[in-house]
């Protein structure tokens, strides 16, 4: 996939994933406050937004809970990863699932109240199926690009 | 129409769960992703076609499964609303007012801010609808409903694709 392409997959992570802090934000310019509701919808709509389980600090706390921002965060730095190696294929269906049981793990594992949600270890876990989905979908947008170039 | 039968019902699938709480701390970000996959799957039952999926497909089939999710879900969202004469934006607006004094911001922004939302809230609670409410609704599910259809469309797709290469895998 051309550079280009790759840097606006990129960028378009960053946004979303910077999106998740926009309280932040609103402290650099107070008129962010009228987007914020707009936004906290947006992000209500991927999200439980449990008070729980959403990464506080500074007074401020993220838009989605510690899982989710841990998801779009391995996302992101697998896309980063990708501006500089070009993958050439998804990583194996096997190490995908494997990747992906811990999360599963602990979603199962907390529910039945095997132990208490602990937001590190539900970040670490969607960090490690994040990133391993992003070469899926950054083989599928290759494979897409190809497509249109093909009929083209 | 047939041919786009499976992102019709995963879609109206996940606009309806969307809007259901319980179902929603469950599968959080998964709703729509896991829709369009699905949808794919149903697709290559119906057909009989266990070939590769082209990933023009899959966008086409994400993309719609996202759609008719945010045409579902804002519709029940809208219309449960009207009914109940209560939503999200009622039960959390104690917590908007807290959040938003709490803010180090201008206090005329907060008060701007405070004015537009009981406006919003009012409109709820009196008549069941807010103009406002309704466009960011419909809006917001657009956008985000296709987007994340699409992603589910083309992640989806390639772990089909992965697995019938290699079944035993």
């Amino acid at each position: 996939m051309k550079f280009r392409f790759r840097i606006i997959v990129f960028s378009l992570l960053l946004i979303w994933f910077l999106g998740i802090f926009f309280q932040y934000f609103i402290k650099l310019d107070d008129r962010l406050l009228f987007l914020y509701p707009i936004i906290n919808k947006s992000y209500s709509l991927v999200c439980h937004q449990n008070d729980n389980k959403l990464i506080s600090f500074s007074g401020i706390h993220s838009l989605i809970c510690a899982r989710c921002t841990g998801i779009y965060a391995g996302l992101l730095a697998a896309s980063f990863v990708s501006l500089f190696i070009n993958f050439k294929s998804p990583v194996r269906l096997k190490l995908f699932v494997l990747l992906s049981l811990p999360m599963l793990a602990d979603v199962i594992l907390y529910s039945f109240g095997i132990y208490n949600y602990s937001k590190t270890i539900a970040f670490v876990t969607g960090i490690l199926f994040g990133s391993v989905g992003f070469s899926y979908f950054y083989t599928s947008i290759k494979e897409l690009f190809a497509e249109i170039h093909i009929r083209k | 129409m047939k041919k786009y039968l499976s992102p019709f019902i995963c879609g109206f699938g996940a606009g309806v769960l969307q809007i259901v709480p319980v179902a929603k701390s469950f599968s959080c970000c998964f709703i729509i992703p896991l829709a369009a996959f699905i949808s794919l799957v149903l697709d290559q039952r119906a057909s009989n076609n266990f070939g590769k999926i082209e990933m023009r497909k899959a966008l086409l089939f994400g993309a719609l499964t996202g759609l008719y999710a945010a045409v579902f879900g804002s519709f029940f969202d809208v219309f449960i609303t009207l009914i109940t004469k209560n939503n999200d934006v009622i039960a959390l607006f104690p917590e908007l007012q807290k959040m938003v004094s709490s803010f180090p911001v201008n206090l005329e922004i907060q008060k701007e801010v405070l004015r537009l939302f009981e406006g919003v809230r009012n409109d709820i609670l009196t008549y069941g609808f807010s103009p406002l409410y309704t466009l960011s609704v419909v809006i917001n599910n657009f956008v985000v409903n296709t987007l994340f259809g699409i992603v589910g469309g083309l992640v989806g797709a390639q772990i089909i694709n992965r697995r019938n290469q290699n079944p035993v895998e």
